[in-house]
């Protein structure tokens, strides 16, 4: 800890000197540029009509730039990984956004190199981040949600505005929930929907993951009943580990099993190695889902919900 | 010592008789009279014995770890958590899980081998010979490098955030979900440490007449101490490959053997077989009840309980030097 605010520190000194340049540049764009307002986290933000280089610096911002049609020239590491997240991959189209950091560790340096117009930024970023961000170009964070299955689309609409383009955020949103109601039709025609929990399994047992999340929301969307067995307390993304012994209660119609690890299947090996998850009657009946962590428990945004469904239907009416 | 056996085997009993499921005392005793409850039994046979079995070596491992390692640092406060042995356990894991391996697939080898060099590296650090005269030095040098160690776990787990999930086990121990098949792999290299204490027992004795006293009964000092280390390597490299790190096990256990046993290591050895197991089976029943239905992680119980036996142990009294 103490290294990185060290390490902060001197990254501050650095790009303080380099900032007059690069504030100059941006105060020359915007004055040129018609403005626009946008209500944000940290107060009303001035945005120029068209931005060009726009740097995301969270998983969802990504999403919804790219669902708007623009390419990031930086963007931020998934949660768990050394780069974008893979459903993101498809959504390229030739040039790629250079990494500028994790969620967590932003490195400002690198966001500074891009020369963006924009940045659009977590709902978590703190304030003295904003501010350092903020002198680089017009920085967007939205105002927190609450954890909920559907906190994406207020996220996205501002996203959308930030890059002048809600009328495509709208259109991915409105094709998210036009799938939605596709999907659910499909799954209720072939009857193959039923109760389900969505779990990450850790050594000692399984994480029980909240109802509240993008992913689970979906789930439930589409006609499945999802369980958490009363066990995430409110405002928390998942339980504790649950006990070995107390396993039956994820067990259900349909297990989802989610793994940061690139390949969902080593978490369905690392659980099939326990004798207590091998007798669960979903697993008897086989209708364990491994799931990639990335896109089911961090991932957010309209193209994500889509990957999300798409994993959902191949599952469930293969 | 039979009071402790029986303890031991009460313990025991209990362990198979509380989880932190629905399944409790009466259905678990009720199997004793018909085996149709299958849940209890499921439960009882392949969740409660093998994790019972193994908080038994586990405990065995630590604590007769912990006798040799005070024994030839003649240091009461010597502890194999204290001394990189356990930080060197975790960094090699760490180390392994970076470079490809899972947690699934992971050679117990690995963590041994980390143990081992660990506990290496903390003596040569606190100059092998001569250490008697100054306890702190020992765990000084030992806190040190197990924190040089844990900033280069973290560093590695920073690097890699799939290791980062996987190594969360490592990093707190406990006997949750671990198999048989961990124990039985480890027991080879628990039965070779187990022929060398045996053999050790008596030169160790003479070890604490003082070094003169010692050569002059015809043993080698530095040697019983390298094989001691190297003990202590096994048995702690088995108890963490498969419990992971679980703290203050070592220091405390030997502790109360020492309570019983007076200060000579051959009876202290003894002691350690049952109040080992006693204290380990005792902290997991209460790692299982405290947060039903999940479990708190063994090794922050004993850590949590533990903290306050070392400080207890400094302040009360001065130390007895061994």
């Amino acid at each position: 800890m103490d290294y990185s605010s060290l390490r902060k520190g001197l990254m501050g000194i650095v790009v303080s000197g380099l900032l007059l340049g690069g504030s100059l540049v941006s105060g020359t764009l915007a004055s040129v540029a018609h403005a626009r307002t946008l209500d944000t986290a940290y107060g009303d933000v001035e945005v120029s009509d068209a931005p060009q280089r726009v740097v995301t610096l969270y998983e969802g911002a990504l999403d919804a730039a790219l669902a708007a049609g623009v390419t990031p020239v930086g963007a931020v590491t998934t949660r768990g990984g050394d780069n974008v997240a893979e459903y993101v991959e498809a959504h390229f189209s030739g040039e790629r956004p250079e990494i500028v950091g994790v969620v967590r560790e932003i490195n400002i340096e690198a966001v500074l190199a891009q020369q963006p117009d924009l940045i659009l930024a977590a709902a978590q970023l703190p304030e003295p981040q904003y501010r350092l961000l903020s002198r680089i170009a017009p920085t967007v964070v939205p105002h927190a949600q609450p954890l909920a299955p559907d906190s994406w689309e207020a996220e996205a609409r501002l996203y959308g505005q930030a890059l002048n383009r809600e009328a495509e955020i709208e259109d991915a949103i409105s094709a998210v929930d036009h799938r939605i109601s596709e999907l659910a039709a499909a799954i209720d025609d072939a009857n193959a929907g039923g109760t389900a929990v969505l779990a990450r399994w850790m050594p000692n047992g399984p994480m029980v993951m909240s109802k509240a999340l993008i992913a689970t929301g979906l789930l439930a969307k589409v006609g499945l009943e999802v369980q958490d067995a009363g066990l995430v307390d409110e405002g928390h993304p998942h339980s504790d580990i649950l006990s070995l012994e107390n396993l039956s209660q994820v067990d259900g119609d349909w297990l989802f099993l989610a793994t940061l690890n690139a390949d969902g299947q080593a978490a369905l090996d690392a659980a099939k190695q326990s004798a207590a998850f091998t007798r669960l009657d979903v697993v008897k009946q086989d209708q364990v889902v491994p799931v990639n962590g990335q896109l089911w428990s961090s991932a957010n945004g309209p193209l994500a919900a889509q990957a999300i469904l798409d994993d959902i239907e191949n599952a469930l009416l293969p | 010592m039979l009071i402790l056996l029986t303890a031991l085997v009460a313990v025991s009993v209990v362990s198979l008789l509380i989880g932190a499921g629905e399944v409790g005392p009466q259905r678990v005793l009720g199997l004793l009279l018909s085996a149709s409850d299958s849940e209890a039994q499921f439960i009882v046979w392949e969740l409660r014995t093998p994790r019972t079995l193994i908080g038994i070596v586990v405990g065995i491992a630590l604590g007769v770890a912990g006798a040799l390692l005070q024994a030839i640092s003649r240091n009461p406060l010597a502890e194999p958590g204290l001394l990189g042995v356990s930080a060197g356990a975790a960094f090699a894991v760490a180390l392994a899980l970076v470079l490809g391996a899972s947690a699934a697939t992971l050679r117990i080898s690995v963590a041994q081998l980390g143990a081992l060099v660990g506990c290496i590296c903390v003596l040569s650090v606190a100059r092998f010979r001569g250490v008697g005269n100054d306890p702190v030095r020992l765990v000084l040098a030992g806190a040190a490098f197990s924190g040089l160690l844990g900033s280069l776990t973290s560093l590695m787990l920073l690097y890699d955030q799939r290791a980062a999930d996987e190594i969360r086990f490592w990093v707190v121990g406990s006997l949750a979900g671990r198999r048989l098949d961990d124990l039985v792999a480890v027991l080879p290299s628990l039965l070779v440490a187990a022929i060398a204490v045996v053999i050790m027992a008596r030169p160790l004795a003479a070890l604490a007449l003082g070094e003169r006293a010692a050569s002059g009964l015809g043993h080698h000092p530095t040697l019983i101490r390298w094989v001691a280390v190297g003990c202590v390597a096994l048995l702690v490299g088995a108890a963490t490959a498969i419990a992971g790190p679980i703290a203050f096990v070592g220091l405390v256990v030997p502790f109360v053997a020492r309570a019983f046993a007076g200060p000579d290591i051959r009876r202290t050895l003894w002691f350690c077989l049952p109040i080992g197991p006693l204290v380990v089976l005792t902290a997991d029943i209460i790692s299982r009840v405290v947060v039903a239905p999940s479990e708190l992680p063994l090794g922050v119980l004993t850590a949590l309980c533990g903290a306050p036996v070392l400080i207890a142990v400094v302040r009360a009294k001065r130390l007895p030097m061994l």
